[in-house]
């Protein structure tokens, strides 16, 4: 894992170096401007989170709903716009020298933090030392990600953390060195990771204690904290009026309210008490039968994709699922579309790749990765007949003829999970005589846990992109790769990934390209995995909120720009 | 009657003691990962196992683990559960939350269930008795959760009487409605106990003679009846309390409420597993429930001479 | 008794021939019946209770329900015509429609009160009770669910009475030191969070019914011990007891044969409220993954999955909610009936 988010980083920077030096070069454009008409006397937008927010610590927080009260509140050096791209923010302009390894970020003049004290380049060098040396869940976003210089070596301990390649060269002036370029470092700068904190302030505090309330919590964003406790069910923002863009934020404040089930949710929607929900599927059913909430759905991609990891040891089910045959008979055996359109039914795509659409375009042609799904039609679509004959091919060699597997899944992991289990153990035996299909649920902690120890046969499973290239996935599945949870093995493939992140394809973008989607037919090829489908949100929205921005990656919706009326 | 509440009290901090330790061990017996993730590698987690002290024998993690309590006052912070944020800034609120819901359940299912449990057992067979077995078949048979679903669909959103969801800012207008859909479960079972209590009490012959006496009315029943009857239902209030007290997970949950009955399941079966949370919150369980059986067992003496006079000689 | 012979009859030598008595002598000349006392019959003690119980119209009526819900929970399914874990779907246009979500139907009915049918692919499918979120026929899964909660209600309570009753009476009676530690005990496995038990047990036990059956076994019992506690430290200063020791009664026979009887009122009722604790511990215990495993079902998973959707689709709850109520109503009724026929009452003679 960690060689791979190594050998990942540089590949990635020195290939998309070239495509985006062109949109970079010194962010001096403004915010694309939204139409706000400005002025502090707008509403508050109620909004629903779906869990409890777990921590509002820039370095601790490892979930969508944090991410996004965190970025309500603080600005890092750049912010996302509608589309997703880095527009700035705390730094004004910013220069890229050495190839796009040494980066200078000019901080704006009017940045304050919510006590008074201006924003400065010791902040970020503050907060990412801290980061780096409290290497959390996200630490590798300094070290594999991010390529910041000396990163790995200080949390491998190797190095002083003074030697991090992040320096203020004055109260406005930052200066950052990379390892190796990376070409999307400035869309890096919106993920809360590399927010700022202020020094002083957070030395003047209790141990354990930043962003456990508003008191111990600084703001140099659109929102201040009012009202937070960790694992309160309700927290409440209000209107930074200090924000050097307070003129163009309408909203007077954002009042959240953590919401146990959907089916709560869309009765709090159609009473008033939330402007923005998040709903299942069978709710989704429900609202568009429903006068008052029909128009209001708006759906958006979750980004994550849902699949069946089979375990290929032969420490489990005997080693059968090893016999590509059988994992293609199971894969051919699954209607996707069925299980989208009778199970999930929040607008999920059915999916056909092992990467999913939608989140991955080519910087060349801007066409997604995975716009075509036909492309494996003849491995992994739904056809029975075809099912049988690749299980009458597993059962000659193997020289058995009943199967028994169990399917692991996480009940805690959303509401339409169960249901498609149920639903896959179905297809699954009605398609295959002799497959015998059990479920087992647990918690998601116990599901992994399993899957790590390699104790699992099939496992319904989803991974989420951390960053939108298709190697993000792709990378799950060399030799030995900690997330490659059914240990298959393929020496041309891992050639493939070597060559598309440090070897021969590196400067080759189209060509990288191409060898991914090699490298994706081996996958799919041998069935792998099977892939299920790709997660969508289905949320309501009340008529009289505009202007939320959706993003399926890094930070869920973002409320700078939204208006209620 | 001192001494006896003094030795209960010593007995009761050494069973206290016990179960700490029977839950530390419990605990880190279950299956899940303190900290689970995907994204982080093996040496991340082995550092921060070490920095919790989690590979120490489990003897000097126990020994540290009461040594911090005393010494620091502090029960770990959290791994799984709001990582990194000392427990001791959770909790409060949780507990404070919990308890006052729990309480004023606790209030309202004791009067109301006593006082139709009486009606009953006084009109035995007739209408208000078959009125209470319904009530009380009603209330253990529908789950707290959906009188707290119906109640907030027709007080809250059909005709807005309470908020929709909790609000501290208005604390008792928000506590009615959970506290009432959590109470229904206690009306039942004390209404039920205490009409087959007084009934059976009623039959006795110690009843027949003071009613050949001449006693009737009120000081009957108060005197004779109900304080005789009243004996199994403190036991069945026990557990009812402790119960209430320590939250309700789906309830709390759907009216938003910060409780422990939710931070108990998301400290298990969340993201993972978080030990300091599962212990912390089993000791406060523990108290709980000592803490009352000692009550439970002194009001036996109040209520029973008898007892008392056992409990001496024991 | 009439065909004993009279020994000293035959012992006085009697000279002429003596007239020798013969059974009709013996019997009474009048009607039968008249010796009999209905009021105060020298009948067995259950069959007492039987006749107690079945006098009375509640006890019976509880037991023709719970009776009737236990015929349905095993034949139940075998009326519907569907199976249990059953999806039923059409293919309309290639595409494979799940008859998920639909409300109560009986086509014939329908068309007697509107006189068209369903516009749907599932026109001529009878659902009693709906379909749920899956596709699959409510009424065969309530009858299913009830099967499974019954089992799971019926062993747990029975082993829990032995359990927690002896548990709890022997604690009361010898009191002292051997009372302070049993309770002591009853407070840590009390104490120790339910879901903590169960996902310990779950790791050396494979998932399912049973172990959901011996996690509600480890702590149902407290529950009852305390109850037969309370009852035993009222009843054993009590005169009958004190007559018993005197007449040299054993420690066990005080225990077993004198006091137990006498507690059997709160314990039945206690039972009453044992059931569906049980039924919902059972539903809750899924929250660590231990509970009913999918696609198998149980009255407390049913409510459970119907709460999920209880105002956008309401009708998904009522069913296992009615079945549950009109189990507990029935073991209401039988459980009163019990208790005033184990022990009577004056006015009942």
């Amino acid at each position: 894992m960690k060689t791979l988010k190594k050998l990942l980083g540089v590949a990635l920077a020195a290939a998309m170096v070239m495509a985006l030096a062109a949109c970079g070069g010194g962010g001096n454009s403004t915010p694309s401007g939204s139409g706000n008409s400005g002025g502090a006397s707008g509403k508050p937008v109620k909004a629903m989170l779906y869990t409890n927010v777990m921590s509002l610590d820039t370095n601790l927080a490892t979930d969508g709903d944090s991410f996004e009260v965190i970025a309500d509140c603080i600005d890092g050096l750049t912010q996302m716009d509608a589309d997703g791209a880095a527009v700035p923010a705390i730094a004004e302009s910013w220069d890229i020298e050495n190839d796009g390894t040494l980066y200078t970020f000019h901080l704006r003049d009017d940045a304050n933090w919510s006590n008074g004290t201006p924003v400065t380049a010791n902040d970020f060098v503050f907060a990412w030392q801290r980061g780096v040396l409290g290497n959390e869940e996200y630490g590798y976003m300094f070290s594999d990600i991010g390529q910041i210089k000396n990163a790995q070596a200080i949390m491998d301990g190797t190095a002083d953390v003074t030697t991090l390649g992040v320096t203020a060269k004055d109260d406005k002036t930052l200066v950052v060195e990379l390892e190796v370029p990376v070409s999307y470092f400035e869309s890096l700068m919106y993920f809360p990771t590399f927010y700022p904190i202020n020094q002083e302030f957070y030395e003047g505090l209790e141990e354990g204690t930043y962003g456990t309330s508003p008191d111990t919590y600084l703001s140099n964003g659109a929102f201040v904290l009012t009202d937070y406790l960790p694992g309160t069910a309700s927290l409440s923002l209000k209107k930074n009026d200090g924000y050097y863009d307070a003129a163009k934020v309408s909203l007077s404040g954002i009042e959240y309210q953590v919401v146990g089930s959907s089916d709560n949710a869309l009765s709090a929607f159609k009473n008033g008490s939330l402007d923005i929900v998040m709903v299942n599927g069978d709710q989704v059913s429900a609202a568009e039968t429903d006068a008052a909430t029909k128009d209001n759905i708006k759906v958006t991609g979750a980004g994550y994709m849902w699949y069946l990891s089979f375990s290929q040891t032969a420490n489990n089910a005997n080693g059968y699922l090893a016999n590509a045959n059988l994992r293609l008979a199971i894969t051919n055996a699954l209607d996707r579309e069925a299980l989208v359109d009778n199970y999930v039914k929040d607008g999920s795509l059915a999916t056909y790749t092992c990467v999913p659409p939608q989140f991955a375009a080519s910087s060349t042609t801007g066409e997604d990765f995975s716009a075509d799904q036909t492309r494996f039609a003849d491995v992994c679509s739904f056809d029975a007949a075809k099912a049988q004959d690749y299980l009458k091919k597993a059962q000659e060699e193997l020289g058995v003829n009943d199967f028994k597997f169990t399917i692991i899944y996480g009940n805690n992991e959303g509401d339409e999970v169960a249901k498609v289990a149920q639903a896959i153990q179905q297809q699954i035996q009605d398609t295959l005589p002799g497959v015998t299909i059990e479920l087992s649920n647990m918690t998601k902690a116990e599901r992994l846990d399993k899957m790590q120890n390699d104790n699992y046969e099939i496992a319904l499973t989803r991974w989420g992109p951390d960053y939108a290239d298709p190697m993000t996935y792709l990378g799950m599945w060399i030799t030995n790769n900690a997330n490659n949870y059914g240990f298959w093995s393929n020496a041309e493939y891992d050639q493939l990934i070597a060559d598309c992140t440090t070897g021969a394809y590196v400067t080759d973008y189209d060509a990288r390209w191409n060898a991914m989607y090699d490298a994706e037919t081996l996958v799919m090829n041998e069935a792998v995995i099977a892939p299920l489908y790709t997660k969508a949100n289905a949320n309501i929205i009340a008529s009289n909120v505009t202007g939320v921005e959706f993003h399926p990656v890094a930070l869920n919706r973002v409320y700078k720009n939204c208006i209620v009326q | 009657m001192a001494k006896y509440i003094l030795k209960r009290l010593g007995l009761a901090i050494l069973t206290i003691f016990i179960i700490t330790l029977v839950l530390f061990i419990l605990v880190r017996i279950m299956p899940g990962n303190p900290f689970p993730s995907e994204r982080m590698s093996a040496e991340q987690i082995a550092a921060k196992r070490l920095e919790m002290g989690l590979d120490d024998p489990i003897v000097v993690q126990f020994i540290n683990y009461i040594k911090n309590i005393f010494v620091n006052g502090s029960f770990g912070k959290g791994s799984s559960l709001y990582n990194g944020v000392p427990i001791k800034s959770v909790l409060p609120a949780c507990i404070s939350n919990s308890f006052r819901i729990g309480g004023m359940a606790i209030l309202f299912g004791t009067i109301v269930g006593l006082i139709l449990g009486i009606c009953a057992a006084l009109n035995k067979n007739h209408f208000l008795d078959v009125f209470c077995t319904v009530i009380s078949i009603i209330g253990v048979c529908v789950p707290s959760y959906v009188f707290m679903i119906y109640l907030q669909y027709f007080f809250s959103y059909k005709i807005t009487i309470f908020p929709f969801y909790f609000d501290k800012n208005q604390f008792l207008l928000s506590a009615v409605l959970p506290a009432i859909s959590l109470s229904l479960f206690s009306i039942a079972t004390i209404a039920r106990f205490t009409r087959n209590e007084m009934v059976e009490v009623m039959d006795s012959d110690y009843v027949l003679l003071a009613q050949a006496k001449g006693m009737h009315g009120a000081p009957l029943i108060t005197k004779h009846i109900l304080r005789n009857a009243l004996i199994p239902i403190v036991t069945v209030l026990a557990p009812l309390i402790v119960d209430l007290l320590t939250g309700a997970l789906v309830v709390e949950k759907i009216y938003g409420i910060n409780g422990i009955g939710k931070l108990m399941v998301d400290a298990i079966a969340g993201e993972g597993i978080d030990y300091n949370y599962v212990l912390a919150l089993g000791i406060i369980y523990s108290a709980l429930y000592t803490a009352v059986m000692l009550v439970v067992d002194v009001v036996y003496g109040l209520l029973d001479p008898r007892i008392r006079v056992t409990a001496k000689r024991g | 008794m009439s065909k004993k012979r009279i020994p000293f009859l035959n012992a006085a030598p009697v000279t002429e021939p003596a007239y020798i008595p013969t059974d009709e002598d013996f019997v009474f000349k009048e009607n039968n019946d008249i010796s009999i006392d209905k009021n105060f019959a020298s009948q067995g003690y259950w069959k007492g209770v039987l006749v107690r119980f079945f006098k009375k119209k509640r006890p019976t009526l509880g037991l023709i329900i719970v009776l009737v819900i236990i015929i349905l929970a095993l034949f139940g399914p075998l009326i519907s015509g569907y199976g249990n874990t059953e999806i039923i779907s059409a293919n309309v246009d290639g595409r494979q429609v799940t008859a998920s979500s639909i409300s109560p139907r009986v086509p014939w009915i329908h068309k007697l009160f509107t006189g068209e049918e369903y516009d749907d692919p599932f026109a001529d499918h009878t659902f009693i009770f709906g379909t749920d979120t899956v596709g699959r026929d409510l009424f065969t899964r309530t009858c299913n669910g009830a099967r499974i909660s019954l089992l799971i209600a019926f062993v747990t309570i029975i082993i829990d009475m032995i359990i927690g009753m002896s548990y709890g009476l022997i604690s009361g009676y010898f009191g002292g030191v051997a009372d302070a530690t049993m309770q002591r005990f009853v407070e840590i496995i009390y104490s120790v969070p339910r879901l903590v038990i169960v996902s310990v047990l779950a790791t050396f036990m494979p998932k399912g019914v049973w172990l959901v059956i011996v996690a509600l076994l480890l702590t149902e019992w407290i529950g009852m011990s305390k109850i037969s506690r309370a009852e035993m430290m009222r009843m054993k200063d009590q005169e009958c007891i004190l007559a018993s020791r005197t007449l040299g009664a054993k420690n066990g026979r005080i225990i077993f044969r004198d006091v137990l009887p006498n507690t059997i009122g709160p314990i039945i009722t206690q039972v009453m409220f044992s059931i569906p604790t049980a039924i919902f511990t059972e539903a809750f215990l899924s929250f660590v993954g231990v509970g009913i495993v999918l696609p198998q079902c149980s009255v407390g998973s049913l409510i459970e999955d119907g709460f999920n959707n209880i105002t956008t689709i309401p009708y998904q709850i009522i069913p296992p909610i009615i079945i549950l109520a009109l189990l507990m109503l029935g073991f209401n009724f039988i459980g009163d009936g019990l208790r005033e026929a184990l022990s009577p009452s004056i006015e009942d003679m």
